[in-house]
C-alpha cells in the first residue's frame, strides 16, 4: 500500500531523511524507533505532505500511486492520516465544526448524521458534548490533545494511519485508552505506522506481527519484530548500533 | 466626469434639493432652516477627506435626478421588481415572517415597517422615519437633531445636514425593554445619489434594546456617496446595542458619522460588521461617557480587491468610573488597506479602557496600520492596548488540510474562526449570512 522509496528529504536546506525506503502493506502494523533528531517526524510530516519538508529524491507511492508531488488534502483523500506529535492550536475553529465538514466534505455524511456520529465516538474518547464546542487543542493538556487526534483516526478510518508519539506528554489513563482504540483502528484493518520510544502502547498486540524498524541519521538500520521493541526498551539503542556498524 | 462642477453650481444643486425635500416631506420650516444654515456652511466648511476630493464631491452632488422609485412606498409590495427580488436573494422576505419581529426598510424615498412594529408602538416603542418624526414630534426633534454633531465641522457634515434624506426615529420609552431585535436595512439604487439617512436613537433610563442596520446588497452602481448621521442618546442605566451591518457594493463611499452619549451606568455596545465596505469607509465615531457608563465599539472589517478602510472611534471617558473597549478584527486581503485608530481619553477618575486591534494579513499587497491613542488626565485611570498583526500560520493550515479540506476551505475555517468571537451577539439569521459572505471573499482573495 505504502512504498517510501529511497526517500531523500531536507527541511529549509538541511537534509534530514537520507536514503529512506519502506513498505507497508494493507493491515500492517509498523513500528519506528530511533533515537531524537534521526528523521522520524520529518518522514511522518514528509509522508503526510507537509509543504516545509522538500523532497530531494525518491518517491512515495501510495496503492501504486506516486503522491509525491501531491498535496496534504489530496493526500488525507487518499486514505493517510497523520496522528500529530504536536498537534498545533488553531484558535476560533470549534472541534464539532471542524470535525463535521471534514465528514462531510471527505466521506459525503450529512451534516446531521455527523454531528451525531461524532458526538457518539467522542464519548470513547472521553469528551463530552460541551468539549466539542471549544476550539481546535486549544488550552488542550497532552494527553486531550492525544486524544483528539485519535477521535479524528475513528471517524475518518484511514487506510494508513501514522501515529507521531501518540503516547509523548500523555497521562497513565489517556495512554490506556489511546493505546486500546489504535488496537481497535488496526483490527477494524487500518494500516498503522507508529512512532514510538515505549513499547506499552502496543499492550496486548501481537509481538510476532509487528514490523519494527530503528532508524538512525535518516535512515532505516534494521528491521525486525515486535522483540526489537522489547529490545530497544531494555537496553537502549547503542547495542543496535553497535551490531548494525559492527 | 466630463463636465467641471464649480462650488456654485453645487450650492444651486443642493438648493434645488433642500426645496424638493422641504416639499416633498412637508417640512416644518425650522427644519428647512437648518438644512439652508448647512448649505451656507457647506462653502467655508473644511473637507478633509482622506479619499474623496473636492471635485469627486461636487461630482456626487450633481447627480441626476432618481428615476424609478415610486413616492410612496407603504409595504414591501410597492417596491420596485428588482429592488423585491434584492430583497428576496437576502432572504428578508423570509426572515420577516419567520423570526425578525421588528423590521423597517429603508429605501431612497421612505421607510416600511412592519405590523407588529404597531403594536408595539403602545407599550412606548416608536420607530418612524425621521422626516415623520418632524412633524409628529418636533419638540423632541428639536432637542436631539444635530446636538452631537454641527454642520460647518466639515464638508460632509454641511452636505449631510443640507440634504438628509430617510432614517430612522427610534425613541425607547423608559424602562421599556424590547426583546427582539430591531433591524434596518439600507439599499443603494442611484449611482452619484448621496444617500443621507438621518438617525436619532433616544434610549430612556433604563430601556433595553438591539438596533440592526443591515446592510445592503452587491447592486451594480456606477458611484455613490453614503453619508449617515447617526445621533444617540442613551440614559441613565439603559442597555442599548446598536449593530451595523455594511455590505456594499464596491463602488459606493461610505461615510458613517455615529456618535453618542452614555449616561449614568447605561450600557452602549456599536458593533460594526464591515463585510463589503465599498470602495472607501472612513468612520471615526465618537462617545462620551459618564459615571459608570459602558461603551464598547467593536470593528469587524473585511478589506478586499483596493479597498481603503479607516476605522477610528473616540472614546471620551467623562464620569468616575467610565469604561470603553475598542475592539476590532481586520481580515486583509488582495491590496486593500485597514486603517484602525482608535482614541480612549481618561477624564474622571477610576476610568477605564482598553484597545485592542488584531488583524489576519492574506496578501503580501495588503496593508494593516495600527495607531492606538490613550490619553489619561486623571492618575488613576486604567489604560492598555495590545495589537497583533500576523498571518495564517503555516502549521494550523496543514494541520487543516492533512484531514481532506482544500487550502480555500481550511482557510476558510480559520479565517471564520479568527472573526467569530466578535459576531457573537448576532443573530443567527443573519450569522449565516455573514458567513457566506466571508467564505465567498476568502475564495475571491485566493
Amino acid at each position: 500500500m505504502l512504498k517510501v522509496e529511497n526517500l531523500h528529504v531536507s527541511v529549509e536546506g538541511k537534509p534530514i531523511l537520507k536514503g529512506l525506503t519502506l513498505a507497508v502493506n494493507s493491515g500492517e502494523f509498523h513500528v519506528i524507533m530511533g533515537p531524537n533528531g534521526s528523521g522520524k517526524s520529518t518522514l511522518a510530516l514528509t509522508i503526510a505532505g507537509h509543504p516545509k519538508y522538500s523532497v530531494e529524491g525518491g518517491r512515495i507511492l501510495f496503492d501504486d500511486e506516486d503522491i509525491t508531488a501531491l498535496g496534504p488534502h489530496e493526500r488525507a483523500r487518499r486514505g493517510i492520516m497523520l496522528a500529530f506529535q504536536h498537534p498545533p492550536e488553531v484558535e476560533g475553529v470549534r472541534i464539532i465544526e471542524f470535525l463535521q465538514q471534514v465528514l462531510v466534505e471527505t466521506k459525503g455524511v450529512d451534516p446531521v448524521e455527523a454531528y451525531d456520529m461524532i458526538i457518539k465516538k467522542a464519548e470513547e474518547l472521553w469528551f463530552k458534548e460541551e468539549d466539542l464546542h471549544r476550539h481546535l487543542n486549544v488550552g488542550f493538556s497532552g494527553g486531550e490533545r492525544k486524544r483528539l487526534e485519535i477521535l479524528q483516526a475513528l471517524l475518518i478510518e484511514p487506510k494508513l494511519l501514522i501515529l507521531d508519539e501518540p503516547d509523548s506528554g500523555v497521562d497513565v489513563d489517556s495512554l490506556s485508552v489511546i493505546s486500546r482504540k489504535i488496537e481497535e483502528l488496526h483490527q477494524r484493518g487500518t494500516a498503522v505506522l507508529l512512532i514510538t520510544h515505549y513499547g506499552r502502547i502496543l499492550g496486548h498486540l501481537d509481538r510476532e506481527k509487528l514490523r519494527a524498524h530503528v532508524m538512525k541519521d535518516g535512515r532505516i538500520v534494521k528491521t525486525g519484530s515486535g522483540e526489537l521493541v522489547d529490545r530497544i526498551e531494555n537496553e537502549g539503542f547503542g547495542k543496535i548500533f553497535e551490531e548494525v556498524e559492527g | 466626469m466630463t463636465e467641471t462642477i464649480t462650488l456654485s453650481d453645487a450650492k444651486v444643486i443642493i438648493e434645488n434639493q433642500i426645496e424638493e425635500l422641504a416639499r416633498r416631506n412637508r417640512e416644518p420650516e425650522w427644519m428647512t432652516r437648518i438644512r439652508y444654515k448647512a448649505l451656507e456652511a457647506f462653502e467655508k466648511a473644511p473637507l478633509n477627506d482622506l479619499v474623496i476630493s473636492e471635485e469627486e464631491l461636487l461630482h456626487f452632488i450633481a447627480k441626476p435626478e432618481i428615476e424609478g422609485i415610486p413616492e410612496n412606498i407603504e409595504s414591501l409590495d410597492d417596491l420596485p421588481p428588482e429592488m423585491k427580488a434584492l430583497l428576496d436573494r437576502l432572504g428578508i422576505n423570509e426572515v420577516e415572517q419567520k423570526y425578525i419581529a421588528g423590521l423597517a426598510v429603508q429605501t431612497d424615498t421612505g421607510v416600511i415597517y412592519n405590523e407588529f412594529l404597531k403594536e408595539w408602538e403602545k407599550k412606548g416603542l416608536m420607530v418612524l422615519p425621521t422626516e415623520e418624526a418632524v412633524r409628529k414630534y418636533p419638540d423632541i426633534v428639536k432637542q436631539h437633531f444635530l446636538k452631537l454633531f454641527r454642520a460647518d465641522e466639515n464638508k460632509l457634515t454641511a452636505y449631510h445636514t443640507a440634504v438628509w434624506n430617510g432614517g430612522i426615529f427610534l425613541y425607547v420609552k423608559e424602562g421599556l425593554k424590547v426583546p427582539f431585535p430591531l433591524h434596518l436595512f439600507f439599499l443603494i439604487q442611484e449611482s452619484a445619489l448621496a444617500q443621507a439617512p438621518h438617525i436619532i436613537i433616544i434610549a430612556e433610563p433604563n430601556t433595553e434594546f438591539h438596533l440592526i442596520e443591515g446592510c445592503t446588497a452587491p447592486i451594480l452602481v456606477k458611484h455613490s456617496l453614503h453619508l449617515d448621521m447617526t445621533e444617540a442618546y442613551i440614559h441613565g442605566g439603559a442597555k442599548a446595542q446598536l449593530t451595523v451591518l455594511q455590505n456594499w457594493p464596491e463602488y459606493v463611499h461610505t461615510r458613517p458619522m455615529t456618535r453618542a452619549k452614555i449616561g449614568k451606568g447605561a450600557r452602549f455596545i456599536n458593533t460594526t460588521v464591515g463585510l463589503g465596505t465599498g470602495k472607501s469607509n472612513v468612520a471615526n465615531p465618537r462617545y462620551w461617557v459618564d459615571e459608570n457608563g459602558y461603551v464598547e465599539l467593536n470593528g469587524i472589517l473585511l478589506g478586499q480587491k483596493d479597498w481603503f478602510i479607516d476605522l477610528g472611534g473616540e472614546m471620551y471617558l467623562q464620569g468616575k468610573g467610565a469604561a470603553g473597549i475598542n475592539a476590532s478584527k481586520a481580515v486583509i486581503m488582495d491590496e486593500s488597506t485597514v486603517i484602525t485608530r482608535g482614541v480612549i481619553k481618561a477624564e474622571a477618575p477610576k476610568a477605564k479602557g482598553h484597545i485592542s486591534c488584531d488583524a489576519l494579513l492574506m496578501s503580501d499587497k495588503a496593508t494593516m496600520e495600527t495607531y492606538p491613542g490613550l490619553v489619561s488626565r486623571v492618575d488613576d485611570a486604567e489604560l492598555s492596548h495590545e495589537a497583533a498583526i500576523g498571518k495564517i500560520r503555516e502549521e494550523e493550515l496543514f494541520y487543516l488540510m492533512s484531514r481532506g479540506l482544500d487550502e480555500e476551505k481550511a482557510t476558510q475555517l480559520i479565517v471564520k474562526g479568527f472573526l467569530e468571537p466578535m459576531l457573537k451577539d448576532i443573530p443567527m439569521e443573519f450569522l449565516v449570512e455573514i458567513r457566506k459572505i466571508i467564505e465567498l471573499a476568502v475564495s475571491g482573495g485566493m
